[in-house]
């Protein structure tokens, strides 16, 4: 009877067992191609303007406007005013990145604090954590970095801190929902019958357990924070020019968008890259953290 | 339930019993429970919404003297204006004289043209609001036919093209979009315009043609984001569900399966990303009706805050957070409307 169900069962598992090293190609793959091409990105902008070799993104010359893709000395072209298309991409990208990445910092770091200590302490804490999130949460995430970004006045500085304050909210709903889960857990609750201090669970027991998802969700917010930062420059109310950034690029593109298409689809084609690539990573990595 | 004497001890009118009843049905009812206790929820959500967007008031640069006053006006005329204004009173009363106003409507008027915020916001929201209907209608007019299409063989390559447009789709940010639309249709092919708007009443046509690509840009991400939620929870209905087998030995068709028993059931997840999605669509009308110098309430957003014209900054902010708050609580009374466990009251079950 056992030999049957072995004989039986034999050839669907085998088959399987090919199916998944496919499988488990596919999705290594999935995630190295986005892993290296964001590496890629992030190297190339900050790496590249402290090597010294491109040219000064503003100040360009003033009589050599329009350079088309190719020209020597400025493999992208030039722009309205002069100035090379390739290092405003690099510079500009390295904007992005730091106002991306340090807006998700910031409001990951507070957001899930606020949502940890909510979900552990419970009773009028959580509830008034939740309910005040709850209103931030209402208010659009582009408009809100709009009006706090200008209250702040336009700066590198002050646009990561208006953007980190739309971010906040959904790591704090994010670890809040984490930590409910695991506060029945025995391991939770037996550090608590052992007298440990509860910052100490927090810290010790509690964070590692989050972090995975968090980070994932992270790198899915890196790029919405990115697309916001390019909005607010594309609308004037971001980083100030002459600052060179994505949005500011796009601005000048769309104004020269009968004569020049170049000027457009350079800052927009690094954008989608940029994003694409943060996107289908934190993808990649959700699915391969969710199924382990 | 107890029923109700006819004759109602206390009324004199006679269909107050009637009245009575009926209310006391309805109060029993496990929907009426749900929509209540979710209106009610949502009562402090608004007044703290308003707060923070009256706080905003006071954070934005530039007071009202300074835009209404010569700049050498005298402290005592700055001291004459802030009273007539009400600045000099403490701050939670200037927030409640505030609320007053705004709950009869009235958002005073704008600092630069003085023309009332009510009049601007008249002539501002019909474009924004179709802007965004129109974009809904699109998503999902195309999200449902190919949700269905990807769910009738998961794996397949309908399903597989899917996965990775949506993949594009999402990453693809708006202005982007928007852009190499334009540069498409309207630069390339020269088929639409790439600018401007033309009111309904002058010509539904042309009005069509101006905001077709301005819908498309805000539909598209949309479209992806409904089509993978979609696709998902109907594969999930199909592999999961008890009814998919009984039906499927009854003999019903796959087609008829997919549409009427599993697409049912999985709707509502998407309905309420709908609900959700009203936020950030919110915000994209802001970008979107900047590329396409689209006179709506976004593109008024944006010169506001150039111009530092804090009432009509305000009463935007207000009326897009509010429009968010009140789309939620509707998302889940619509829920609670169409799904029959929600209804019938069987939902702890």
């Amino acid at each position: 009877m056992a030999d049957q169900i072995a004989i039986v069962q034999a050839p669907p598992a085998a088959s399987r067992g090919v199916g998944r090293s496919w499988s488990s190609r596919l999705r290594a793959l999935e995630l190295w191609i986005p892993g290296v091409v964001l590496v890629a990105i992030i190297l190339a902008c900050v790496v590249w303007p402290w090597l010294g070799t491109l040219p000064d993104p503003v100040n360009g010359h003033l009589d050599q406007p329009y350079r088309p893709l190719g020209t020597a000395g400025h493999v992208l072209g030039t722009d309205t005013l002069g100035n090379d298309n390739l290092s405003k991409l690099v510079y500009g990208g390295r904007l992005s990145l730091e106002v991306g990445f340090g807006a998700v910092a910031i409001g990951m770091v507070l957001g899930s604090l606020l949502g940890m200590i909510g979900a552990y302490k419970g009773g009028w804490v959580d509830s008034i954590v939740s309910r005040v999130l709850d209103m931030f949460l209402a208010f659009p995430a582009l408009v809100l970095a709009m009006i706090i970004a200008n209250y702040l006045g336009p700066s590198a500085l002050n646009v990561t801190l208006a953007i980190s304050l739309y971010s906040l909210p959904a790591f704090a709903r994010l670890a809040r929902t984490s930590t409910q889960r695991l506060r029945e857990q025995p391991f939770i609750v037996a550090a608590k019958l052992a007298g440990t201090r509860d910052w100490r669970i927090i810290v010790r027991h509690v964070v590692p357990n989050i972090v995975p998802e968090l980070l994932t969700f992270a790198l899915l917010s890196v790029s919405t924070a990115i697309i916001i930062e390019a909005s607010l420059s594309y609308l004037g109310l971001g980083v100030p020019p002459p600052a060179p950034t994505w949005g500011g690029m796009i601005s000048m593109g769309q104004q020269n968008i009968y004569s020049f298409k170049a000027l457009l689809l350079l800052p927009c084609g690094a954008l989608f890259l940029t994003v694409l690539a943060l996107n289908l990573l934190g993808d990649a990595l959700r699915s391969r953290w969710s199924s382990v | 339930m107890a029923s109700v004497p006819a004759t109602s001890p206390r009324g004199g009118v006679p269909w107050a019993a009637a009245v009575r009843r009926a209310t006391r049905r309805v109060a029993a009812s496990p929907l009426a429970r749900v929509v209540g206790r979710r209106t009610l929820q949502t009562v402090p959500v608004l007044l703290g919404v308003s707060f923070i967007t009256f706080c905003l008031l006071t954070l934005l640069p530039g007071t009202a003297a300074n835009a209404l006053l010569p700049e050498n006006a005298t402290a005592q005329q700055v001291h004459a204006l802030e009273h007539q204004l009400g600045l000099d009173k403490p701050f939670v009363v200037q927030y409640l004289d505030w609320l007053r106003d705004v709950i009869h409507g009235d958002f005073g008027a704008s600092l630069g043209s003085q023309q009332p915020v009510s009049d601007i916001l008249g002539q501002r929201l019909p474009v924004s609001i179709e802007l965004i209907v129109l974009a809904f209608a699109l998503s999902l007019a195309f999200a449902v036919p190919v949700a269905l299409l990807g769910a009738r063989r998961p794996g397949g390559i309908v399903d597989r093209l899917n996965v990775v447009a949506g993949m594009v789709g999402l990453s693809m940010p708006m202005f982007v979009l928007g852009l190499v639309l334009v540069l498409v249709f309207a630069v390339d092919l020269r088929v639409l315009p790439a600018q401007g708007f033309v009111p309904l009443g002058e010509s539904l046509w042309r009005n069509l043609q101006h905001m077709v690509l301005p819908s498309a840009t805000i539909a598209f991400p949309l479209f992806c984001h409904y089509t993978r939620v979609l696709r998902a929870d109907i594969v999930d209905q199909m592999n999961s569900g008890e009814y998919v087998v009984t039906a499927r030995s009854k003999g019903v068709g796959p087609w008829r399966i997919l549409t009427r028993h599993a697409f049912r059931n999985a709707i509502f997840p998407t309905l309420t990303l709908v609900g959700l999605n009203l936020g950030t669509m919110i915000g994209a009308t802001v970008i979107v009706e900047q590329i396409f110098g689209l006179p709506g309430i976004g593109q008024a957003l944006v010169t506001g805050i150039d111009t530092q014209d804090i009432e009509v900054v305000i009463a935007i902010v207000l009326i897009l957070s509010l429009t968010v708050v009140v789309a939620n609580l509707l998302t889940d009374i619509l829920i609670a409307l169409l799904d029959p466990r929600i209804r019938h009251g069987r939902s702890h079950g």
